[in-house]
C-alpha cells in the first residue's frame, strides 16, 4: 500500500546508518573496549552515567563508543534504553554520611573535623600538554604500575584506579594514615550547627518527605524541593556552570561567591528491602560527589547573624556540577519564586531536551517557511497600498 | 541463575515499545485532553528512542493508542517518503507489526508533523501531532506560573493586544503557521506550526485530533465536533496561505496546499501521497 512511494526517505536513512555502523568498526587502529573508556576517560564516563541519569558503567562505556564519544548522544541512549527497563525495587534512603570518602576537602577550614584528603585530582597537576612520546609514555605508566604493586598498601584495595592516581599525585601515603572513622569524616555542616551558625531548615514534622519522581511526574515551579535537586542532578553539566556563571557575573544575579564547606568524592551503597525477608540488604554501590556550599545572608530580610547552605550531590565524579548545583540550591531557595531563576534551572538545564530541541531545526521546514515567505509577501502588500 | 535474573524473569516482548503502565499513564492523560477541548495535560514523558524535539510526544501518543489492527499512515511535510517520517514509521512498525499505509483514507492513525492530510478525515479516524513548542501564549508571556493563571482564568488580554498590535503595525496579522484558536470556547491552543490552511479542518470535524509535546510533557486534544476558532478580529477575516495563480505543476491543484519549488517557479502538492492519487486517478 504505498509502500513504495515511501521508500525514499527510508533509503537514505538506512544508508546514513549502514554508513555510521561500517565507519565504526573500520580504521587501523584497535577496537576501542568498554574497558578502556571506563578505566582511562572515566570522567567522561561518569558524565554520562549522570546526564543518562542511570548507574552502569558499561552501559556508559558502550553508549559513549555508539555514540562516536559525543556525551550528549550517549546520554541518550542511555536513557532511553532506562526507560524500556522495569523497575524491581525502590532502594531504601541511605544517609550522605555513610559516604566512604576517596577525596575530601574543606576550603572553609585549615583543620576541619576529619581530614583534608586530595586523592585523585587534576587541580594540582600542572596544566602542560605532555608532548613525551607515545613509546615512551607506555613504558613509563607501565615502570609506575609495576613499581606501585610492590609496595605494600595496608588500605583494601576498594578501587585500584583511585589508589594509583593518588599515587601518581604524590600522596602516596593515600589513606593508609588514616583509620576508617576518617575515611567517614563528620560534615562541617555540623560543627556550623553546633555553633549556631547555620539557619535549621530541617523540619521536624515532616522529616523524611517521599522524593519527587521527576522520570514519572513533570516539573514546574512550585515542584518541592526533592525534584529541583533531581532535576540538577541529571541536567547537563555545562548547563549548570553557565547557569551558575551568568549569576554570577551577569545579567543575572541571584548569586556571590560562595565559600564550600565540603567536597567529596566517594562511594554510597545502594540497599533495598531482600523481596523474601524485607530486611535491607547492600545490593552494591555508586560513587557520588557531594557539595555543601555556605551562603552568607546579605539580604535585608534574611538573618544576617547565621549561614544557610546549599546542597549538591550528583552521580560520579565532576566536582564542577556538583559545586554548581549546591549554589543553584541555595539561589533558587534565596530567590523563593521572585524571579524566574527557578524556571530556568527546572526547565532549561537538561541536556537531552535543550540538544534535541536544538538539533530537530535540521529537520525539514518547508511547509512552514512557504507558509512564512507567504505573510511577508501579504506585510508589503498591505504596506504598498495593494489589494488587502 | 542470579537473583536479577529470578526477580526480572523472562523479558516480556513488549508491544509498541513501551511498557504497560506507562502507556496506561498517556491514556490517561489523552482522556483527561478529550474530556477538556485545548487545555494542556502534563504527563510523564519518557524517553524515546528518537530524540526530544523529534517527535517523542507524537510518537508516545501513537505508541500509547495503536492496537495490532490499526493501519498507521506517517508523514513529516505531508510527505510519506520524508526522512524523518520514514524513521518515526519504522519505529512504530517494528515495535507493532501494524500495517502501514500512504493513503490517508485506509488508515485508522495518521501520524504527522506540521500538516493535515488534505483529504477529509472520517469519524473513527485518530491525528496524532507532533508539537513542538505546546504553549500558544508563550510570545506574550514567558512564565510558567504566570501562563497557568492565564489559562485558568480565560485571560487571553495580552494574545488580543498582540494581535491588535500586529495588525496595526504591518497591515496584517502576521502569524503564519501553529496560529493561536480557540478551542470549545475556552482554551486558546497552539495548533502545532500546521499552517492556517489546515486550520480550519480542526474546527467541527468528524475525527479526534491528539496532540504531543515529548520534551515540554503536555498532551492536549480536539475531539470530534469541537469548535476551533482561530483568533481574529469581527472585521478582519482569517486568512490562509493562498498565492495567486499558484497551481501544483504535477497534478494541477490549486486547491491543496502547495510549497515552492524555488528557482523554477514551480509550485507542488506538500501532501504527496494525495497528489499522486490525483494524477493516477485513484
Amino acid at each position: 500500500m504505498g509502500y513504495v512511494a515511501a521508500r525514499g526517505g527510508l533509503d537514505a536513512i538506512e544508508a546514513a546508518e549502514n554508513l555510521v555502523r561500517r565507519k565504526r568498526s573500520e580504521g587501523r587502529s584497535s577496537w576501542l573496549e568498554q574497558d578502556q573508556l571506563v578505566e582511562r576517560l572515566r570522567l567522561l564516563v561518569d558524565r554520562v552515567m549522570s546526564e543518562g541519569s542511570l548507574w552502569a558503567p558499561e552501559l556508559a562505556a558502550r553508549a559513549l563508543r555508539q555514540a562516536e564519544g559525543d556525551p550528549i548522544e550517549a546520554a541518550t541512549l542511555l536513557r532511553s534504553h532506562r526507560s524500556t527497563l522495569p523497575r524491581l525495587a525502590v532502594t531504601e534512603p541511605v544517609s550522605a554520611d555513610e559516604i566512604e570518602i576517596l577525596r575530601r576537602i574543606v576550603p572553609a577550614f585549615r583543620t576541619p573535623p576529619g581530614p583534608q584528603l586530595l586523592g585523585r585530582t587534576l587541580d594540582y597537576v600542572g596544566r602542560l600538554l605532555e608532548t613525551t612520546d607515545e613509546d615512551t609514555l607506555r613504558d613509563r605508566s607501565v615502570a609506575d604500575a609495576l613499581a606501585a604493586s610492590e609496595r605494600t598498601d595496608p588500605v583494601p584495595d576498594r578501587n585500584g584506579s583511585d589508589r594509583n592516581g593518588s599515587d601518581r599525585n604524590g600522596s602516596e601515603h593515600d589513606g593508609s594514615e588514616h583509620d576508617a572513622e576518617d575515611r567517614r569524616p563528620r560534615r562541617l555542616l555540623e560543627l556550623l550547627r553546633d555553633l549556631d551558625l547555620v539557619i535549621d531548615r530541617r523540619n521536624p514534622t515532616d522529616v523524611d518527605p517521599e522524593p519527587y519522581d521527576i522520570s514519572r511526574d513533570p516539573v514546574r515551579p512550585g515542584v518541592p524541593r526533592s525534584a529541583l535537586l533531581s532535576v540538577m542532578a541529571r541536567a547537563e553539566a555545562g548547563a549548570l556552570v553557565n547557569l551558575w556563571y551568568r549569576n554570577i557575573l551577569g545579567p543575572d544575579g541571584h548569586l556571590h561567591e560562595i565559600t564550600l564547606g565540603e567536597v567529596r568524592h566517594g562511594s554510597l551503597p545502594v540497599v533495598i528491602a531482600h523481596p523474601a525477608t524485607g530486611s535491607p540488604v547492600s545490593v552494591g554501590e555508586i560513587r557520588v560527589t557531594e557539595v555543601e556550599a555556605i551562603e552568607d545572608l546579605d539580604g535585608l530580610e534574611e538573618d544576617r547573624g547565621r549561614f544557610d547552605v546549599g546542597y549538591g550531590l550528583v552521580a560520579g565524579h565532576d566536582e564542577r556540577k556538583a559545586i554548581a548545583m549546591a549554589n543553584l540550591d541555595i539561589a533558587v531557595h534565596r530567590d523563593g519564586g521572585r524571579s524566574s531563576l527557578t524556571q530556568s534551572v527546572l526547565l532549561t538545564t537538561d541536556g537531552l531536551e535543550a540538544s534535541g530541541f536544538l538539533e530537530h531545526l535540521k529537520l525539514p521546514h518547508y511547509v512552514t517557511f512557504r507558509s512564512m515567505i507567504e505573510r511577508k509577501q501579504a506585510v508589503r502588500t498591505a504596506q504598498s497600498g495593494g489589494p488587502a | 541463575m542470579s537473583l536479577l535474573d529470578e526477580l526480572v524473569g523472562e523479558p516480556e516482548p513488549t508491544f509498541a515499545h513501551l511498557d504497560e503502565s506507562s502507556k496506561r499513564e498517556i491514556r490517561r492523560a489523552l482522556l483527561s485532553a478529550v474530556a477538556i477541548p485545548g487545555y494542556q495535560v502534563p504527563f510523564g514523558s519518557r524517553e524515546m528512542p528518537v530524540a526530544r524535539g523529534w517527535g517523542s510526544g507524537g510518537l508516545q501518543i501513537t505508541l500509547a493508542v495503536i492496537g495490532p489492527d490499526d493501519v498507521v499512515k506517517v508523514i513529516d511535510q505531508g510527505d510519506d517518503a520524508g526522512v524523518n517520517a520514514a524513521n518515526l514509521r519504522r519505529l512504530v512498525v517494528a515495535s507493532t507489526g501494524v500495517t502501514e499505509t500512504t493513503d490517508s483514507r485506509e488508515a485508522t492513525i495518521v501520524q504527522t508533523r506540521h500538516r493535515v492530510p488534505e483529504d477529509p478525515m472520517s469519524p473513527g479516524q485518530v491525528l496524532v501531532l507532533q508539537v513542538p513548542v505546546p504553549e500558544p501564549l508563550r510570545g506574550v508571556e514567558r512564565d510558567v506560573r504566570e501562563l497557568r493563571r492565564m489559562h485558568a482564568e480565560g485571560d487571553y488580554a495580552r494574545m488580543w493586544v498582540s494581535l491588535y498590535e500586529d495588525l496595526v503595525r504591518n497591515g496584517v496579522i502576521t502569524r503564519t503557521t501553529g496560529y493561536p484558536c480557540l478551542v470549545g470556547g475556552r482554551y486558546v491552543m497552539a495548533t502545532t506550526p500546521i499552517p492556517r490552511w489546515d486550520v480550519p479542518r480542526l474546527h467541527q470535524a468528524e475525527h479526534l485530533s491528539l496532540f504531543g509535546a515529548g520534551r515540554e510533557k503536555r498532551v492536549y486534544a480536539v475531539p470530534p465536533h469541537t469548535d476551533v476558532e482561530p483568533l481574529t478580529f469581527t472585521d478582519v477575516p482569517f486568512e490562509v496561505e493562498r498565492t495567486e495563480g499558484a497551481r501544483c505543476w504535477r497534478c494541477g491543484s490549486a486547491a491543496s496546499y502547495l510549497v515552492e519549488i524555488p528557482g523554477r517557479d514551480r509550485w507542488v502538492c506538500s501532501d504527496t501521497d494525495w497528489c499522486g492519487r490525483r494524477i493516477d486517478g485513484r
